[in-house]
């Protein structure tokens, strides 16, 4: 890893398009402002970690493991219907996935 | 395009309905080609299946059918990679997960898909949602053992 010191006001550049800049600095948190592309989507990291693990625990689903879903799809939709408009989407997709 | 799938069996894909995840998915950045299979006895319920590692599939739902007030809010830099400009322009999918015996949907981290250019990614939607929703059921009936 690259340490560098920074002061506040301070920035650092990453490739060509990144630069971090110190927003502030109070106490023991660090403000960071972040320039990047838009293609390149910055996240604190452990959101980044939590959406992993999820996904690989995700991934180890079975058809067996979702069987009881149409039911709970079906009464979902039949709460909402009971407490007024939902705003659902007009027109079916003739894909899989609807609404 | 044929798949073996541990799933579904061998199964055939026509190549114009692939979709290209750039930058694959978290924890699976090298499943970079997806195909969206719908499940022969769950209507609600669709299958991203990799197109590359028939092991790999995720279930994933459109999540207004189960959350019907979920509106996700997903910052423009995150729509941008997909050219869409518009997140009605895109179809948006949640990934169903499992905690114990209950299923979950990822809804702080939903599927984006631009259906015209046949490509996806996965967002970090803002605001404080969930990553395992829970699916209420109700209480199955005691089962007898065999």
């Amino acid at each position: 890893m690259l340490v560098l010191s920074r002061q506040r006001d301070e920035s650092i550049m990453i490739g060509d398009n990144i630069v971090v800049t110190i927003v502030d600095i109070r106490g023991d948190k660090v403000r960071l402002g972040i320039n990047a592309p838009f293609e390149i989507p910055v996240h604190r990291q452990e959101v980044y970690e939590a959406i992993q693990r999820e996904n690989l625990r995700a991934s180890r689903l079975e058809p067996s493991d979702t069987q009881g879903i149409n039911a709970i799809a079906g009464r979902s939709q039949a709460n909402a219907s009971k407490t007024g408009p939902t705003g659902q989407n007009g027109g079916q997709s003739s894909g899989p996935i609807s609404g | 395009m044929r798949i073996n799938t541990t799933r579904f069996g061998r199964i055939d894909v026509d190549s114009v309905d692939v979709l290209t995840f750039p930058s694959g998915l978290p924890g699976l950045e090298d499943c970079r080609e997806w195909a969206l299979l719908a499940d022969s006895s769950n209507d609600a319920l669709g299958w991203l299946q990799s197109t590359t590692r028939g092991d790999i599939a995720l279930a994933v739902v459109s999540p207004r059918r189960f959350v019907p007030q979920y509106q996700v809010r997903i910052p423009r830099s995150e729509l941008t990679p997909l050219a869409i400009s518009d997140i009605r322009e895109a179809q948006v999918v949640v990934v169903v997960g499992q905690n114990g015996k209950t299923l979950t949907l990822n809804l702080k981290a939903p599927i984006v898909i631009n259906l015209e250019a046949r490509t996806g990614r996965q967002v970090v939607a803002s605001g404080e949602l969930s990553m395992q929703y829970e699916l209420l059921t109700e209480r199955p009936a005691l089962k007898k053992s065999a």
